[in-house]
């Protein structure tokens, strides 16, 4: 049903292989055939790796499954994100082929695609003992390994299988129309104003100063001398050079703000592909959205970015989706010291107190955050109650951003520190 | 980059790391515990040979692989520490403009001619840690880390990786350096932004596990020596535990050997809930952390081990 297991042809195996015991396959062969069913699934997994792979067979002698696993996994996956796809490839490739013997051990894994309902192995069948003594997985973990998504781990990674598998049908379901060249021409200006204002860091590298004072560059000095070939030297001085800071844009794409996701997405993509943001989108769960969106194109970023989005317009986990940001991307440096916007309502399945508590962490990490609130302009509008107010107070600024118009006003409050630290250096 | 163009690795390297098996037992006699895959995959590093990009949670022991790698293979490791706006002059070489010019004091003190050539020569240059990985003399390859690859900018990235695989530098004042020995390269990464294509698409790859509480028992008590043998297995299904609670910063690998190592300055052979409450501080280092295990309560922390 992914369409892996269709079309697989490297490989013709007699029948009742054991575990641990693989059928001897020509290796470059196989590792074409392999290839081409990881691409089928999403991995990027190019012709020459398929080289590598039959180069590595010529060390490690794919004589059992382990072997066999850890060294087409080695070759062929170049992130994380691609270990549960890759594992169900190879299990379904594997299926029937092999004992599926769980050597892995790994409970967090998802289940393999299309080898469901599955039959535990018997003792007999058991992995080869040499590598049990090895590998740690074998042994029971009462904890989730890496990553620690918790208990419902196989629901939502599960759902990435899926979505790699099925991206068409995902188009289907968001449908973006097209932007007109009016949205596009506005949403860029808009952004440029944007990437204009964010507020200035000092940074490592420095420039060229003629300014007595800042730091003496030997380098430049010398090089100056070399150059002009006269006696006295000129003193050559550098100084920091200042940087705009990191700008980090959050954006909910629930049910209750699918009328305003495609601006703000095409918002997203201008910050993305203009000014090297990063861009994520979140409604039950976090993605990360900067690739897909560094496209020039908007139209193709957008479906791609569609595409990427396992969760569109569901519900709000407000809080959950704060605390993955922090805990998977913010406190490794990706939200320190940078000007983060969240676009949502803030009405979140969430409990306010967890909504609370997840802002104060992010708070801790950047420099500014700005809440931009579409509902914001709603008559009576007020934000007592539920996730926007307990998120309110770690906000540095909070702007409606129902129109394009109202837009401007995200970047006149991004904007506002520069300007005040503008004047500060002109009076002091 | 492309096919088997590349022979292998070099005889040497190939008798000190026959196979898999062999490395494994290597890497554990430099107190270093490799499972299967890690052990794989830093196989087909050093045997293929190829660039590997190690990535885990911080603490599961990227760096310390790359370390326990070069004692195995007897070779030196040159460690650059990447952050932002790290360049060349960081990285490769750079020129040592104090020591020029002292040169062209002393020479002009004692009226002597000075070429240019004499001020670029080797004495003045600074080398760092690429240019050395690449100048390493043998009789194996050093091992180069590149710590925290993704903190560096894009550039600096795409520079490395070119001068990688060319495994050659250009000085324009002193002409082209070849290695001899091109180095076995481990890269981590620490998940801040997005490695560039090129970049993975010339790497292997592995991501490590955290591992389970009986090799963290292993680990503590390789490090900690003085240790009883109960207590790193009870501290080692403690942590564990700890993890399994939604934690803003699980305790690591660092954080057991710290914990055992405490215990055993305090003289505490069994870890019971009085001694976890003196030394809630060496596990967890947040404060939402503390409070949050806090509440769960030292005995359940202790007693977990009898369900």
């Amino acid at each position: 049903m992914l369409g892996v297991r269709t079309g697989w042809s490297g490989v013709t195996v007699s029948e009742g292989q054991h575990a641990g015991s693989l059928p001897r396959v020509p290796t470059a062969g196989f590792a074409a055939g392999f290839a081409t069913a990881l691409r089928r699934a999403g991995l990027p997994a190019s012709p020459d790796r398929a080289v590598w792979l039959a180069a590595a067979f010529e060390v490690v002698t794919p004589s059992t499954r382990d072997r066999l696993y850890w060294t087409s996994r080695a070759v062929f996956v170049t992130s994380r994100e691609q270990l549960s796809v890759f594992d169900a490839v190879f299990a379904s490739v594997f299926d029937g082929m092999l004992d599926p013997a769980d050597s892995r051990g790994d409970t967090s894994g998802p289940p393999a695609v299309g080898s469901e309902p599955r039959t535990r192995p018997t003792a007999a069948d058991q992995r080869p003992s040499a590598s049990a003594e090895n590998d740690p997985r074998t042994q029971q973990e009462p904890a989730p390994s890496a990553g620690g998504d918790g208990s419902d781990q196989t629901g939502p990674e599960r759902d990435a299988i899926l979505a790699v598998a099925s991206a068409e049908e995902h188009l289907h379901d968001v449908s973006f129309a097209e932007l007109t060249e009016f949205e596009i021409s506005q949403m860029q200006q808009l952004v440029r104003r944007i990437v204009l204002s964010t507020p200035l860091r000092r940074t490592r590298r420095s420039r060229r100063s003629s300014r007595i004072g800042g730091r003496l560059d030997l380098r430049r000095t010398l090089r100056t001398a070399q150059r002009s070939g006269a006696d006295t030297i000129r003193l050559v001085y550098s100084r920091r050079r200042e940087h705009p800071r990191r700008l980090v844009l959050l954006c909910d794409v629930s049910a209750s703000m699918e009328p305003y996701s495609r601006v703000f997405l095409s918002l997203l993509q201008g910050a993305v592909s203009g000014a090297h943001a990063e861009a994520f989108v979140f409604s039950t769960r976090l993605t990360r959205l900067s690739r897909q969106l560094a496209l020039r194109d908007p139209d193709r970023a957008l479906a791609t970015a569609a595409a990427a989005t396992p969760d569109w317009a569901g519900g709000t986990r407000l809080a959950e989706s704060i605390r993955r940001f922090v805990d998977d991307f913010g406190r490794r440096g990706l939200a320190r010291g940078a000007v983060i916007v969240v676009l949502s309502d803030g009405w979140s399945q969430d409990e306010p107190e967890q909504v609370s508590a997840q802002m104060a962490r992010l708070k801790r990490l950047a420099h500014r955050i700005v809440w931009v609130n579409p509902r914001k302009v709603a008559p009576g509008y007020r934000p007592l109650v539920g996730g926007m107010a307990a998120a309110l107070p770690y906000c540095d600024a909070f702007v409606s951003g129902h129109s394009y118009a109202a837009l401007t006003e995200l970047a006149d409050s991004i904007a506002a520190e520069r300007m005040l630290a503008t004047q500060k250096q002109r009076t002091g | 980059m492309t096919g088997p163009a590349r022979a292998g690795a070099e005889d040497d390297v190939v008798q000190r790391v026959p196979d898999v098996a062999a490395l494994t037992t290597a890497l554990d006699g430099e107190d270093y515990l490799a499972d299967l895959g890690l052990a794989t995959a830093m196989f087909l590093a050093v045997r293929l040979p190829q660039p590997i990009l190690l990535e885990g949670e911080a603490g599961v022991g990227k760096t310390e692989a790359a370390k326990a790698l070069a004692r195995v293979l007897d070779t030196p490791l040159f460690r650059l520490q990447c952050y932002e706006g790290i360049d060349a002059g960081e990285s490769l070489y750079e020129w040592n403009h104090q020591r020029q010019m002292l040169g062209i004091r002393v020479a002009e003190a004692r009226h002597s001619e000075l070429d240019e050539t004499d001020l670029f020569g080797e004495q003045y240059l600074l080398r760092r840690p690429l240019l050395r990985a690449i100048e390493h003399a043998g009789p194996r390859p050093a091992v180069l880390l590149l710590d925290e690859i993704d903190r560096a900018d894009a550039e600096f990235e795409a520079f490395t990786f070119e001068l990688l695989a060319e495994a050659a530098v250009t000085i324009p004042e002193l002409g082209t350096i070849r290695a001899t020995h091109p180095p076995i390269v481990i890269l981590t990464s620490n998940r801040t932004r997005d490695l560039h294509d090129a970049l993975t698409r010339r790497c292997l790859y592995h991501w490590i596990d955290y591992p389970g509480p009986a090799r963290i028992a292993e680990i503590v008590r390789r490090k900690v020596p003085s240790s009883a043998e109960p207590l790193a297995v009870e501290v080692a299904s403690a942590i564990t535990r700890l993890r399994s609670l939604d934690l803003a910063k699980p305790p690591g690998i660092a954080e057991a050997v710290d914990w055992v190592s405490a215990l055993a300055v305090l003289g505490v052979d069994r870890l019971d809930p009085t001694s976890v409450k003196m030394t809630w501080g060496s596990v967890l280092k947040n404060r939402d952390d503390l409070e949050f295990a806090g509440a769960r309560g030292a005995d359940w922390l202790v007693g977990g081990d009898r369900e």
